[in-house]
C-alpha cells in the first residue's frame, strides 16, 4: 500500500496546475470581451481623457506585458485595484467570500442533512407512499428554476405567511429562504443520488450475507450500507458543494444577498478584470481545495484510492 | 397514497395563485403613521464610491447628492434654490458671484468656507485628480475666494447656466482639509461633507448607513439613522416594500404599480423624468441620411399605443427634442403624430428601397428597450420599413457609444442635467458631443449662440428654432418622456426629483407621525 505522502504530493501539484490554467484562461478571455474604459467615464467623455485612463490603468502595454505582470502579482495574492471600487480587488473579493460561505455552508448543510436520511428511507422503503412522495419532491427541487423557487418562498414564506425577511443579509432568520431556494436542487440530486446508491449496495452479496448472519437491521444498514454507499454519495456532494459556492447568482440577486456570484457577473459586466480574477482565482482556491479533501477522505474511506 | 404529477401541479399553481394575491399580506391595518427614527431605502443597485466626483451613476448620486451639498440646488419643483450659497448674481457678462452661507460645519467639525467650494469645483477638472465630471466646468476660466463668504466665478464667455450647473453632478462641495488629511482612498471610503446626513458604515451589496446631521443647516431631517440596501430584483425589491421591510423603493417599473397601490400601507409616486427617450439616429448612412425617410419613421410610431400598452400610461408623448419641464419647452406644440399614410407617402418621395434599417437595442439597459423596439419593427413594418432588431449586452452598447459606431438606431434616454436645452440636446447631439452623426450648419451656429446668451428671449427663439430644425431632420426621434416611478409607504411623504436626485432634507421628507 502507497503511503498518503506521495499520494498528497501529487494531488497537490495537480491543484496547482488547475489554479494556474485558471487563472491564465480568465486573463485572456477578459482580455477578449473588450474595453472597460468607456464604462468608467461619462458618455460625452473625450478620447483624449479614455487614452488617459487606459495609460493610468496600465491597458496600454503590450499582453505579454500585463500577462507576466499579473502572474507575478497572482503570486504575491495582488489582484491589482478593482477599476470599479478603485481599491485592492481582493479587499473587494475578501468582504464577500464570508457571505458566500455563509449561504454555501448553510445550504450545503441543509441540503445533506435533509437529502441523505431521504435517500436513505426512500430506499429501504421502496415503492412506499414515502418513497414517492420524497421523489416527487425531488423532481420539483431538480428542475424548478431557482428563480421561480426563490420568488416562490418570498411570496409565501416572507410575504403571506411573514415567516422570514423578504431578502437582505443579517441573523439566521435572514439565512433560510436563500439557503432553502440554492440548496433546493442539491437536496434533490443528493436524495436521489442517496437512494440509488443505497439500493444498489442493498442488492449486493455481503448484505444478503449480513441479513443471513442474523444481524440487525440497524447494523446492516449503518455498518455495511452506508459505508460502501458512502463513496458516490460524498463525490456528487462534493461537487454540488463547489457549485454552491460559486453558482449562486441567481439566489443572490433575488435575496439580494452579497456574495461573490453577483460580484462577478457584475465585474464582468463592468469589465473590471482585477475583481473578476480575484473572484475566479478564489472561486477556484475553494474548489480544488474542497475536491483535495474529498480526495483525502477517500483515502481514509476506501484504502483502494490511494492507490489510484 | 399516490401523488400523480396532475394533483402535483395542481397543488404548485395554487400556492403560486394565492402567493400573487396582494390583499392576502399580513398587518394589513397598520397605522398610517410611524414613530420609526430609521428611513430605509431599497435602490436597484450597490453604491460604487462615495466620491462624488468620480462617479455620475444615479445609485451614486441619490447618496451623494446627501452626504453633499451643492452651492446651488434644485428642488423637485425643477426651480433652483439657495444650498450653500445663500444667492448668486451676475457681475458683467462673465462673472458670476456668490455669497457663501455663515456657520455651516463639515461633519467632522470643521468650518465650510469659500476657499472649500474654490478647491472642490477646481478640483472637478484638475487633471491630477482624474475626476469622472472633468467637462461640466469647461466654461470656467478662473474662480476667486477672496473671503470666506465671497465666491468669484469667471468664465471664459458668457455662460447664463452656471447656477444650474452648480446644481448637479459635479457641483457636490468636498472639504479640502480632510480630503487631504485623509487621501484620495481615506476619502472614497469615508467620506465628510455638509450634506444633512453623514456616513457611518457601508457592506458592499448589502448595506450602507448613514446617520442624520444634527446641526444640518437646512435642520435635522426627520429621521435618525438612514439604511439604504441595495435590492436588485424589482419582485424583491416589491415585497420588501409590501412586507413594510423598507419605507422606500427606487425604479419601479410600470407594470408594478398597481400591485404597491392595492396594498393598504402602500402607495406609488412618480415624477416625469427630466429627459426623454429617444431613438437617436446615425443620419450620416443611407438611408437615414434623408430626412424624408427619418420623418416617415417618426410618423410610423404609434406614440400612444406604446405609451398605454408598454409603460401603462406612465408616460407622456413628446412634442420634440426639449423634456417638458425644461427651459422653453414649447408647450404650443402638438404631440408627435402618427400618421401610418402620410408616412407611406414621404417613403415613396424619399426613394426608400426597402434598405434595412437597424434597431439595436439592449435588453433593459433602458426601461422597456427591447419590448419597445420590437413593437416599432412591426409598426414601421406595416408602412413599408424594412426595420431590423439587434440586441446588444451593455458593454457594447457602451464601445459604440464611445466609437460612435451604431448602424442606424439606438436608444438613449438623455438626461436634461441643466433643465435646459443646452444640457440635454445640446450637450448630446452638439459638433464633438457623444452622439455627433448629424450637422446642421444653421442649428449648430444657434446651439452655440444659445449657450453664450445671458439674454433669455435670444435663447428662446433660437431654441424654437433649433426645435423646428430637429422635427424636420430627426437626429433623435423621440418617443417617450416617462415618470420615474418609486413605491413608499403611506406613513412616508416625499416628492421624488426628476433628475433622480434623491432629496430627503427637511422641505421634501417627514415621516407622518401619529
Amino acid at each position: 500500500m502507497r503511503g498518503l505522502l506521495p499520494f498528497l504530493a501529487q494531488r497537490l501539484f495537480r491543484a496547482l496546475i488547475a489554479l494556474w490554467l485558471v487563472s491564465t484562461v480568465v486573463f485572456i478571455v477578459m482580455r477578449l470581451s473588450g474595453d472597460p474604459v468607456p464604462l468608467l467615464l461619462p458618455p460625452d467623455a473625450p478620447i483624449s481623457e479614455m487614452e488617459r485612463v487606459r495609460r493610468e490603468l496600465g491597458l496600454d502595454r503590450p499582453l505579454p506585458v500585463q500577462y507576466a505582470v499579473f502572474l507575478g502579482n497572482t503570486l504575491r495574492l495582488d489582484f491589482g485595484r478593482s477599476l470599479h471600487f478603485r481599491e485592492p480587488a481582493f479587499t473587494v473579493v475578501r468582504g464577500y467570500i464570508l457571505a458566500t460561505l455563509e449561504l454555501g455552508l448553510t445550504a450545503f448543510v441543509l441540503a445533506a442533512a435533509v437529502a441523505v436520511p431521504i435517500g436513505l428511507l426512500s430506499a429501504m422503503k421502496r415503492n412506499s407512499v414515502l418513497d414517492h412522495a420524497a421523489m416527487a419532491l425531488a423532481l420539483i427541487g431538480q428542475s424548478a428554476p431557482t428563480f421561480f423557487l426563490g420568488i416562490l418562498f418570498i411570496l409565501l414564506l416572507a410575504l403571506k405567511a411573514d415567516l422570514f425577511p423578504t431578502s437582505g443579509r443579517g441573523g439566521w432568520q435572514h439565512l433560510v429562504l436563500p439557503a432553502l431556494t440554492l440548496g433546493a436542487f442539491t437536496m434533490a440530486s443528493i436524495a436521489r443520488l442517496t437512494r440509488s446508491a443505497v439500493l444498489e449496495v442493498l442488492r449486493a452479496d455481503y448484505i444478503r450475507t449480513a441479513r443471513a448472519k442474523g444481524l440487525g437491521e440497524a447494523v446492516v444498514v449503518a455498518k455495511h450500507t452506508l459505508r460502501n454507499a458512502a463513496i458516490p454519495i460524498l463525490t456528487i456532494t462534493a461537487l454540488q458543494f463547489g457549485t454552491l459556492l460559486g453558482g449562486a447568482v441567481v439566489t443572490e440577486t433575488v435575496f439580494a444577498w452579497p456574495g461573490i456570484g453577483r460580484l462577478a457577473v457584475q465585474s464582468i459586466y463592468n469589465r473590471d478584470y482585477p475583481v473578476v480574477q480575484c473572484t475566479v482565482f478564489l472561486a477556484a482556491v475553494m474548489f480544488i481545495v474542497i475536491n483535495f479533501a474529498v480526495d483525502l477522505l477517500y483515502g481514509v474511506l476506501d484504502p483502494r484510492a490511494r492507490a489510484g | 397514497m399516490q401523488v400523480t404529477r396532475r394533483e402535483l401541479l395542481k397543488g404548485a399553481a395554487a400556492l403560486g395563485v394565492a402567493g400573487a394575491l396582494p390583499h392576502a399580506l399580513p398587518g394589513v391595518a397598520q397605522a398610517q403613521t410611524t414613530q420609526k427614527r430609521e428611513l430605509v431605502v431599497g435602490q436597484g443597485g450597490d453604491v460604487s464610491t462615495f466620491d462624488p466626483h468620480i462617479s455620475t451613476s444615479s445609485n451614486d448620486i441619490r447618496i451623494s447628492f446627501n452626504i453633499f451639498d451643492n452651492l446651488v440646488s434644485r428642488h423637485p419643483d425643477g426651480k433652483l434654490y439657495p444650498g450653500l450659497a445663500t444667492e448668486w448674481k451676475l457681475q458683467g457678462q462673465t462673472t458670476w458671484a456668490f455669497k457663501i452661507r455663515q456657520r455651516v460645519k463639515w461633519h467632522n467639525g470643521d468650518p465650510f468656507t469659500a476657499a472649500d467650494a474654490k478647491w472642490s469645483l477646481e478640483r472637478t477638472y484638475d487633471p491630477a485628480h482624474k475626476t469622472r465630471v472633468n467637462t461640466v466646468f469647461t466654461s470656467i476660466d478662473r474662480i476667486e475666494a477672496p473671503d470666506p463668504l465671497t465666491l468669484l466665478i469667471h468664465t471664459k464667455k458668457p455662460d447664463p447656466l452656471l447656477p444650474a450647473r452648480l446644481a448637479f453632478y459635479g457641483g457636490q462641495i468636498v472639504s479640502r482639509k480632510y480630503f487631504e488629511a485623509a487621501g484620495a482612498d481615506g476619502f472614497r471610503s469615508k467620506p465628510v461633507g455638509t450634506g444633512p446626513v453623514s456616513f457611518v458604515s457601508w457592506t458592499k451589496d448589502d448595506k450602507l448607513v448613514m446617520e442624520a446631521n444634527a446641526s444640518y443647516w437646512g435642520g435635522k431631517p426627520d429621521f435618525d439613522r438612514m439604511i439604504v440596501r441595495p435590492v436588485p430584483e424589482m419582485a424583491s425589491r416589491i415585497a420588501a416594500l409590501l412586507k413594510g421591510e423598507v419605507d422606500i423603493i427606487t425604479q419601479v417599473t410600470p407594470d408594478h404599480n398597481d400591485r404597491i397601490n392595492a396594498n393598504p400601507t402602500t402607495r406609488a409616486v412618480g415624477a416625469l423624468y427630466a429627459g426623454l427617450y429617444v431613438l437617436a439616429v446615425n443620419s450620416k448612412v443611407p438611408p437615414l441620411n434623408n430626412p424624408l425617410v427619418k420623418q416617415a419613421l417618426s410618423l410610423g410610431i404609434d406614440r400612444d399605443l406604446i405609451v398605454k400598452e408598454l409603460w401603462r400610461a406612465r408616460g407622456i408623448v413628446p412634442s420634440g427634442p426639449i423634456a417638458k419641464g425644461d427651459n422653453h419647452f414649447d408647450a404650443s406644440l402638438p404631440p408627435l403624430a402618427y400618421n401610418p399614410k402620410e408616412a407611406r407617402e414621404r417613403l415613396k418621395k424619399s426613394g426608400y428601397r426597402g434598405e434595412e434599417i437597424f434597431i439595436e437595442t439592449t435588453s433593459g439597459y433602458t426601461a422597456n428597450d427591447k419590448p419597445m423596439s420590437e413593437a416599432i419593427q412591426a409598426m414601421w413594418r406595416d408602412v413599408g420599413i424594412n426595420a431590423k432588431v439587434e440586441v446588444l449586452e451593455y458593454s457594447v452598447r457602451a464601445e459604440k457609444n464611445r466609437q460612435k459606431t451604431f448602424k442606424g438606431l439606438w436608444w438613449s434616454d438623455p438626461t436634461s442635467t441643466l433643465g435646459d436645452p443646452d444640457g440635454m440636446m445640446w450637450r448630446l447631439l452638439g459638433p464633438g458631443g457623444p452622439q455627433d452623426y448629424w450637422r446642421h450648419a444653421r442649428w449648430d451656429e444657434l446651439g452655440d449662440a444659445a449657450r453664450f446668451s445671458v439674454d433669455e428671449k435670444f435663447r428662446g427663439e433660437a431654441y424654437k428654432e433649433m426645435t423646428k430644425i430637429v422635427l424636420e431632420h430627426f437626429p433623435w426621434i423621440p418617443v417617450i418622456q416617462p415618470y420615474e416611478d418609486y413605491g413608499m409607504q403611506k406613513h412616508v411623504d416625499w416628492t421624488p426629483n426628476p433628475n433622480q436626485a434623491f432629496e430627503i432634507r427637511r422641505f421634501n421628507f417627514k415621516f407622518r407621525r401619529a
